[in-house]
């Protein structure tokens, strides 16, 4: 039979196994596949391999080996045949993924589209090589068929020219992450979540669920997992960090800038910041510990402490190869400032007067000493105005005695101007 | 070091209003859950049962509020440790068929309850001489545009002040002069009477306090605030608040009832009944105040009705909701919304509209979903992969399925009876 037969999960739950001499053996009642990519080759579409039928013969739960059955198309539905009755061991069954259990019903993130999407039905094919799971059906079409009353629906969809209507999403645009034998999946599978912007990463973390958020915020490498943790929400912030290890925690945390951590600190019990701030390495953690020190409302709560600075006698070119070295982050490499041995505020510099000018000449040649900057203990209320007025990137922040402190980006002010006294975003209730 | 460091580092942060702070953040499902329990439809009950039968069933409230805790205490378990919706829960573990039938059960018993709210506010406006005609399509154009133009914050602080409004009760049952001895005794001996009229008012009076769509609210909201397990403590003690915010204003209803017009002999019909009743007996405040109380309930819950019932539908069926996604986002969320608000203020608007047929089809629909939704919920709560270690406790299952037991059997008997 060189023939290729489609069909849709929903058709096949429920239908009988027989063996070759049509006796019934039972009925099928989840499906397994193998999700393990069999190696990066990404010449064609990934697609699992169905590996056997879960069944209920003389009241035992039995995995049938799908390499000896073939599945037949009746006028009513479809029928599985048997040829040998060889049941799989449960060192197979826990490496696969049950199809009904895990993926049907739930949600699923659909990777181009970035968002959550709940999978109404899977559509599978088989050809001769074998069967395959080839992508899921998120259509109302699907939520139909599942009710049984897809084609009748349709029939009379098509007296007035239309039809129900149907989407599906190719399995290799797919990550399900909502399943209990997650973590043998996540070997091969991280990497489609980590093509993700982590922004959009987290906005789908977030409107997950717990347990999932967990296992799937686990699976991302340090540096992706701060940058994420970096864009949610401060509650989801919390959530994550007291459902991680406190290890794990702190190696996150460690990667975040430290007024971040700061933030979120705020959301926790005294205890576990505590037990964190002992297990992060003592150069981050003294820094969210000055920061810990300012109230609320201060410049100092908002200011990130990691920012360059440079001694006045310095040329252009050992200063682009002090940057080169360093690699900062884009939101930092913009305003440079200029202290004296005292760490002492004395000038700022910006990126754009670094490279138009000669390599040789001194950054007390181009720097400017008009500064505009704050104090740690002034109100951020002011912060809003003085950047719109001065056209500013990041303003500087000193203590009482002119000693630089760290800086105040302009997205942090932004963003803090932004959800004053409004609704937060995402989120999943109706809100 | 280490020592010195946490002492410093606690003297700024730990001050005794720290608790205080973090119970109040919490603060809010259960409260504004409690309070959307006693809408038009609840104040109606409340008030034909204080009228019928005077302080007698006021012992009813001992066990509308012991319901209450439980099953809201439930709801909140398993919103914080799954961190999912009631809906998603359904759907994930029951399937599209169980699904299907629940969420057409919960649409259409919403969009009578809508009715209801609605009729609540015309009634409410009638007794300040407003007509219906002008009094509904202003509510739902004001409910719809709170819904859609406004924020959750806006939202949830006009939610906060409506709950407080309905603290008028208070006044109205004061303004009646009740006699507290025969309080004391209706609520420590009650003289529980056996026949058909009395048991229909008790079911009506228990099964208004405890509606299946008010166990989606509760979860969603518990997830909304983000609440966490340490949280939990805080969160029982607000389910509670709720539960007594509830069953306190409904006490109050029936003592206003009951101290003018059950001893005066005055039956009423409906809530706005009660409110033109008691003008001649306990003074105008009284009556104004029943009236504003009837219509801030019934704006508050005609406000979070359509938009939760559109919400959880899209959640189940897995369709875009939110109020903060845009209107080309979420277009089958906005339209449902949309959809329920115009036919629950049209309804009211049809000159002589059938209202008791609907209250009755509502009941029915309400009757008919609430031994399913709680079933479900009891198994998911039971259920290790969904709760993990926070699966119910023994006696909290002995408590659980006890309700549940007795809510079943008191639908099934309201059901039955009303086509009797």
């Amino acid at each position: 039979m060189t023939s290729q037969i489609t069909f849709y999960l929903s058709q096949i739950t429920g239908c009988k196994i027989y063996d070759v001499n049509g006796t019934r053996l039972g009925k099928v009642m989840d499906i397994i596949v193998n999700t393990n990519q069999p190696g990066p080759s990404h010449e064609e579409a990934f697609r699992p391999v169905i590996v056997g039928l879960k069944t209920k013969i003389n009241g035992d739960i039995r995995y049938l080996n799908f390499e000896f059955i073939k599945i037949e198309s009746k006028l009513r539905g479809f029928s599985f045949v048997c040829y040998q009755t060889d049941f799989l061991p449960d060192s197979i069954v826990d490496n696969c993924l049950p199809l009904v259990k895990n993926i049907l019903d739930r949600q699923i993130v659909d990777i181009n589209g970035r968002k959550l999407v709940r999978v109404n039905d899977i559509r599978l094919v088989s050809i001769a090589s074998g069967t395959y799971a080839i992508a899921v059906d998120i259509g109302t079409e699907g939520l139909f068929r599942r009710m049984g009353v897809a084609d009748l629906v349709n029939n009379v969809l098509s007296l007035v020219k239309l039809n129900l209507p149907t989407r599906y999403i190719l399995w290799d645009d797919v990550e399900a992450f909502d399943s209990s034998n997650f973590n043998i999946k996540l070997a091969y599978s991280t990497n489609k979540l980590q093509r993700l912007h982590p922004s959009d990463l987290a906005d789908i973390i977030e409107e997950m669920g717990s347990k999932s958020r967990t296992k799937v915020f686990e699976s991302l490498d340090e540096e992706k997992a701060a940058d994420v943790l970096e864009e949610m929400e401060p509650y989801a912030q919390a959530q994550i960090i007291e459902s991680l290890s406190i290890g794990k925690a702190a190696d996150v945390l460690e990667k975040m800038p430290a007024d971040e951590v700061a933030d979120l600190f705020d959301e926790l019990e005294d205890e576990t910041v505590e037990l964190l701030l002992n297990e992060m390495e003592k150069e981050s953690s003294e820094e969210v510990r000055e920061l810990l020190e300012y109230e609320d409302k201060e410049v100092g709560s908002l200011m990130t402490t990691d920012y360059l600075s440079f001694r006045e006698d310095m040329t252009i070119e050992e200063t682009l190869n002090e940057l080169r070295i360093q690699k900062p982050e884009a939101d930092m490499i913009y305003s440079l400032f200029i202290t004296d041995t005292e760490e002492k505020l004395i000038a700022t510099v910006s990126l754009r007067d670094l490279v138009i000018s000669l390599p040789t000449m001194t950054l007390s040649e181009i720097m400017n000493t008009d500064i505009i900057c704050v104090k740690d203990e002034d109100k951020i209320d002011t912060l809003g105005s003085i950047i719109s007025k001065y056209d500013l990137l990041a303003i500087p922040v000193t203590d009482a005695e002119n000693t630089l402190m760290g800086m105040v980006v302009i997205d942090d002010i932004v963003e803090d101007l932004m959800y004053k006294g409004k609704t937060k975003k995402g989120g999943r209730s109706w809100r | 070091m280490a020592l010195i460091q946490y002492s410093e580092f606690t003297k700024r942060r730990k001050n005794i209003w720290r608790n205080l702070i973090l119970f109040l953040a919490v603060l809010g499902p259960g409260i504004i859950t409690g309070s959307v329990d006693n809408d038009a439809g609840g104040i109606t009950t409340y008030s034909i049962a204080g009228a019928m039968y005077g302080y007698n069933l006021l012992w009813t409230m001992i066990p509308a509020f012991i319901v209450l805790v439980v099953v809201q205490e439930m709801n909140a378990r398993m919103g914080i440790v799954s961190g999912k919706g009631l809906a998603d829960l359904i759907r994930e573990n029951a399937g599209v068929k169980i699904t299907f039938f629940i969420f057409v059960g919960l649409l259409i018993a919403d969009i009578g309850n809508t009715t209801t709210e609605f009729a609540g506010v015309a009634g409410s406006m009638q007794v300040f001489n407003i007509s219906k005609y002008l009094s509904v399509p202003i509510s739902a154009v004001l409910v719809w545009w709170l819904v859609v133009k406004g924020t959750y914050k806006f939202s949830e602080r006009v939610f906060l002040i409506f709950s407080a409004f309905l603290l008028v009760y208070v006044v109205s049952a004061i303004m009646g002069k009740p006699h507290w001895h025969d309080i004391g005794q209706a609520m420590i001996k009650p003289d529980i009477k056996y026949n058909k009229e009395y048991l229909a008012v008790v079911i009506g009076i228990i099964g208004t306090t405890i509606a299946p769509w008010m166990q989606f609210y509760m979860q969603s909201a518990v997830i909304e605030k983000g609440l966490k397990i340490t949280d939990y403590k805080y969160t029982l003690w607000d389910v509670i608040i709720g539960s007594v915010i509830t069953v306190v204003v409904a006490f109050f209803i029936i003592i206003a009832c009951a101290s003018t017009l059950h001893i005066k002999g005055i039956a009423i019909n409906e809530a706005k009944d009660a409110a033109m009743a008691l003008k001649p007996i306990a003074g105008d405040l009284a009556s104004i105040t029943f009236a504003f109380g009837l219509f801030v309930a019934s704006i508050f819950s005609a406000t979070i009705l359509p938009v939760a019932t559109a919400f959880y539908v899209c959640e189940a069926f897995g369709f875009e909701a939110g109020i903060d996604k845009k209107w080309k986002e979420a277009p089958q969320f906005y339209w449902l919304f949309t959809f329920i608000i115009i036919l629950g203020a049209a309804i009211i608007l049809i000159p002589n509209a059938p209202l008791i047929l609907i209250t009755l089809w509502s009941q029915v629909a309400n009757g008919l979903l609430l031994p399913v939704v709680l079933l479900c919920m009891i198994l998911l709560v039971n259920n290790k992969e969904v709760m993990g270690e926070y699966v119910n406790k023994t006696w909290q299952n002995v408590i659980g399925w006890a309700t549940i037991i007795i809510l079943i059997g008191l639908s099934v008997t309201l059901l039955v009876s009303s086509f009797f």
